[in-house]
């Protein structure tokens, strides 16, 4: 039982945790404008060419004109694909997208896990020891399951010990590494070796689902040692990815959105100018030192 | 020192790197002797500045300490500027985009390729855009961890010593905060940011920056309303010879209006234009008045200089500086503020302090660019490309381009006025700084001139000779139109220290003095490097 408190436990800290980091970042004061062009949601093709408002003749009497959907596409290609990485380090985005792709495939591997859980709580079953179901939604969802488990563990194991291997041995990366770094990419590669032995005595991940049952019904999990050991290592990693520069998909939503993509200009009698009056109106408990900020200051040192 | 990693940069020695084997350039500078090489660095500077880095010295403010007590003086202000660059109450309007890129670096290294001065130091590591970041990381880790194995295992282990600091305050002048970097970072990271966050840290806390751009930069602003010390009165009288000169070079008598109330736009210039280019403020004034613009200059204090160089080093100062332009404006009684060839300027007035007013003293504020743009688009003034038949190749300024997302503008108008034109390539958004960016243009101490002119403008220089392959040895004249005044400063000066005026007639200047020289109306080219007889019997007196 412990087993099942510990999924429990683990998956409601990643969530937690992710969703405090964004918490942490969303109650930052407003920051001064640090836009970088191009910005994808500038419409027409100024979001290609890097173009923006201030093109535009007396831009404040225009009405402001906002492309939702360039933005959007823009952020699913970074998200889905890793664009930037792809138009501009190749080498290094084969290795880093399989990794991230991985990583995809395994949260599509976990929804379907639960999916075939469900489905087999409901009274399906997706698979015997004499083959899988005839039924069409259960072998669906078992052959499913099968690949994207299957194809995710293999492409996380291949990018995470491969960025490993480079960072040791390519003498560029070395040199920026730190110790943490490397631990990060063990701990991602170690987590899915131990699902591979789990899995090579399983090949249907039937294993999974019945983790996935446990927790629905809130039962003890069976568990041998390997399976133990893959749990507690994955477990883990929940826990310590947000804690971590791993969870930089809640850093990356804010660098470019808040940062990067934020030209909204604070217009007379529009909400960012009441967001800016707050903000302005703010008075700061501390200060810097230097003799042209804060002459009393350097009164006090002397 | 052969292999340098980030910690390296706390280990004294008496230069980190020695900095060789440039990126070559194209012809005809591919061939030996085209260049001058390095001089050699005077031991005095070595003594009492910190040429430890990489023996160039660009910030005289940071003297090196001469005893323990300063030196222990020096590290910890240091510390603690660095625990305020991470508070939410001394760095309010930085903090987020600061935290981010301090915080999620991979260490990809896709930004070392879109770095012009890491590239044209022939890949000098301490020029890697995350080489003073992660020094800064390391810094920071083991100041708040301490010497735990926690701070190790993050990457805390570097030794914190007058020598780091000093080391690191030169290298926040190694980067021309183009953040051209950051347009290729995968997490929307940003190491110009950092750089600008070092160089705060220094400035606020510890009051050190280097002089052109403090002292007799934003201090001397703030004192006499000019950067360049340019009082009212002097103004007044520069305008007065501004009138003189137009006349003496156009045949016609222009009245510059200044200090009119009401106006419906004030201009602003960077004051060093009336010093260094008076001909660029000259070809407004001709612009504006033959489109019968309602527009005047203003002698108020701070109101004649559009330069903020605060932009560059302190958010205190940009603040400050920014206000004072705004209320010049307000107490002219315009309707809003153009912003002339100055691209630092334009971020400043438009980008940097549009999160600092509200109400009316939020006058809006707009580049020239695109009312010139409209202007010649409706046909107002007469043009004669064929004035202007020479190559001519642009360069956009990173404040204006990658910053403000202003690129059309300038090439609807070029295009409607030079027939030869070409671009560099790449341009637009993605342009290379031309090396004078962040305040190096101004920056002429000791020895820093050289690594601006061989390495920061080295990518530029390369881009405007690759512009005019082809015709660059023929004896005609060419130009390089640079809209904004530091970075037509760092060309003047690449073109000056390469012989490229003097051996290949490239010449340089605004964009708007082009599209004066096509105006039918003159019987003299407004470019004076035209006033060769054949050229004018050739283009314009037809
Ligand atoms: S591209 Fe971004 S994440 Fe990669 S090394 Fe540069 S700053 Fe770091
Ligand atoms: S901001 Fe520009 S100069 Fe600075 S590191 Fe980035 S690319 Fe290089």
């Amino acid at each position: 039982m412990l087993l099942t408190v510990f999924v429990y436990v683990s998956i409601l800290a990643f969530i937690g945790l992710s969703l405090y980091k964004a918490y942490q970042y969303a109650k930052m004061p407003m920051h001064g404008r640090w836009e970088l062009y191009p910005v994808p949601k500038e419409p027409g093709g100024k979001g290609h060419y890097g173009g923006s408002y201030y093109e535009d003749l007396e831009w404040w009497n225009k009405p402001r004109e906002v492309s939702h959907a360039g933005e959007i596409i823009d952020m699913l290609k970074e998200m889905l694909f890793i664009k930037n990485l792809f138009i501009n380090q190749r080498r290094q985005w084969w290795l880093s997208y399989a990794l991230h792709l991985g990583i995809y495939l395994l949260g599509l591997w976990t929804v379907l896990l639960a999916v075939g859980a469900i489905t087999e709580l409901s009274g399906l079953t997706l698979s015997t020891p004499e083959g899988v179901s005839n039924n069409a939604w259960a072998s669906l969802v078992y052959y499913a399951t099968f690949i994207s488990g299957g194809a995710g563990a293999l492409l996380l194991g291949f990018g995470s010990l491969s960025l490993f291997l480079k960072r040791c041995f390519n003498n560029t990366f070395a040199k920026y590494t730190t110790p943490q770094e490397y631990f990060n990419l063990f701990f991602l590669f170690a987590v899915v070796a131990s699902g591979m032995v789990v899995w090579s005595a399983d090949p249907g991940f039937n294993y999974g689902r019945e983790i996935m049952k446990a927790l629905f019904t809130f039962s003890p999990i069976q568990a041998d040692t390997a399976l133990t050991i893959h749990i507690l290592l994955l477990g883990a990693v929940m826990i310590y990815i947000p804690q971590t520069k791993m969870s930089h998909y809640v850093g990356k939503y804010f660098a470019f959105h808040k940062v990067l993509w934020d030209n909204e200009p604070n217009l007379r009698n529009s909400k960012m100018e009441s967001i800016v009056k707050e903000a302005i109106s703010y008075k700061p408990k501390a200060s810097w030192s230097a003799p042209h900020i804060n002459p009393a200051a350097q009164q006090e040192k002397k | 020192m052969g292999d340098i990693r980030p910690q390296d940069i706390s280990k004294p020695s008496e230069q980190l790197v020695k900095v060789e084997n440039l990126m070559p350039l194209p012809a005809p500078y591919d061939k030996p002797g085209m260049e001058p090489d390095f001089k050699e660095i005077k031991d005095s500077w070595k003594e009492d500045y910190c040429a430890s880095l990489d023996g160039f010295v660009g910030n005289e403010a940071l003297v090196r300490p001469k005893t323990k007590e300063e030196e222990e003086a020096l590290v910890k202000g240091f510390l603690r500027g660095l625990e305020k660059l991470f508070s939410d109450e001394t760095n309010r309007n930085y903090l987020q985009p600061f935290l981010l890129s301090f915080e999620y670096c991979a260490k990809c290294n896709t930004c070392s390729e879109a770095c012009h001065v890491f590239k044209a130091s022939g890949e000098q590591e301490i020029y890697r855009p995350i080489f003073r970041s992660e020094v800064l990381r390391k810094i920071a880790k083991k100041h708040f961890n301490g010497d735990s194995f926690w701070s190790k295992f993050t990457g805390g282990d570097i030794d914190i010593n007058a020598e780091t600091i000093l080391r690191l305050g030169e290298l926040a002048y190694r980067c021309n905060l183009c953040r051209r970097c950051a347009q290729t970072c995968p997490l929307g990271l940003d190491n110009g940011l950092l750089a600008r966050e070092i160089r705060k840290l220094f400035s606020m806390e510890l009051g050190i920056a280097p002089k052109p751009l403090h002292e007799k930069g934003t201090m001397l602003q703030l004192k006499t309303g000019s950067s360049t010390g340019i009082t009212k009165d002097a103004f007044l009288d520069m305008i007065e010879f501004l009138e003189e000169d137009i006349y003496e070079r156009t045949g016609k008598k222009y009245k510059i209006p200044v200090d009119k109330k009401g106006a419906d736009i004030l201009l602003t210039h960077n004051a060093g234009e009336y010093m260094a280019w008076p001909e660029n403020p000259a070809a407004f004034v001709i612009l504006f008045e033959e489109a019968g613009l309602d527009w005047t200059l203003s002698s108020d204090m701070i109101g004649y200089d559009n330069v903020n160089y605060g932009l560059f080093y302190d958010d205190a100062q940009t603040r400050k500086i920014g206000l004072a332009q705004l209320k010049a404006a307000k107490e002219l009684g315009v309707r809003r503020i153009v912003v002339g060839e100055c691209g630092h300027a334009h971020k400043a007035a438009m980008v940097s302090i549009d999160r600092a007013m509200v109400g009316e003293d939020n006058i809006p504020r707009e580049s020239f660019l695109p009312l010139l743009a409209d202007l010649i688009k409706k046909g107002v003034y007469k043009l004669d490309p064929s004035r202007n038949d020479f190559p001519v190749t642009m360069h956009d300024p990173c404040n204006v381009a990658r910053m403000m997302g202003v690129i059309q503008p300038q090439r609807d108008i070029i295009k409607a006025v030079a027939p030869q034109f070409r671009e560099m390539y790449p341009h637009g958004a993605k342009n290379f700084c031309c090396g004078g960016g962040s305040g190096f243009a101004i920056m002429k101490s000791f020895n820093f001139p050289e690594f601006r002119n061989k390495i920061s403008s080295r990518m530029k220089f390369k881009q405007i000779l690759e512009a005019f392959q082809g015709v660059m040895e023929e004896d005609i004249p060419k130009y390089v139109a640079a809209p904004c005044s530091n970075c037509k400063g760092a060309i003047r000066d690449i073109l000056e220290y390469y012989q490229a005026t003097a051996k290949f007639n490239v010449h340089y200047g605004g964009l708007v003095e082009l599209v004066v020289n096509a105006m039918v109306q003159f019987d003299r080219p407004f470019l004076e490097f035209l006033d060769e007889e054949e050229f004018v019997a050739k283009h314009v007196k037809k």
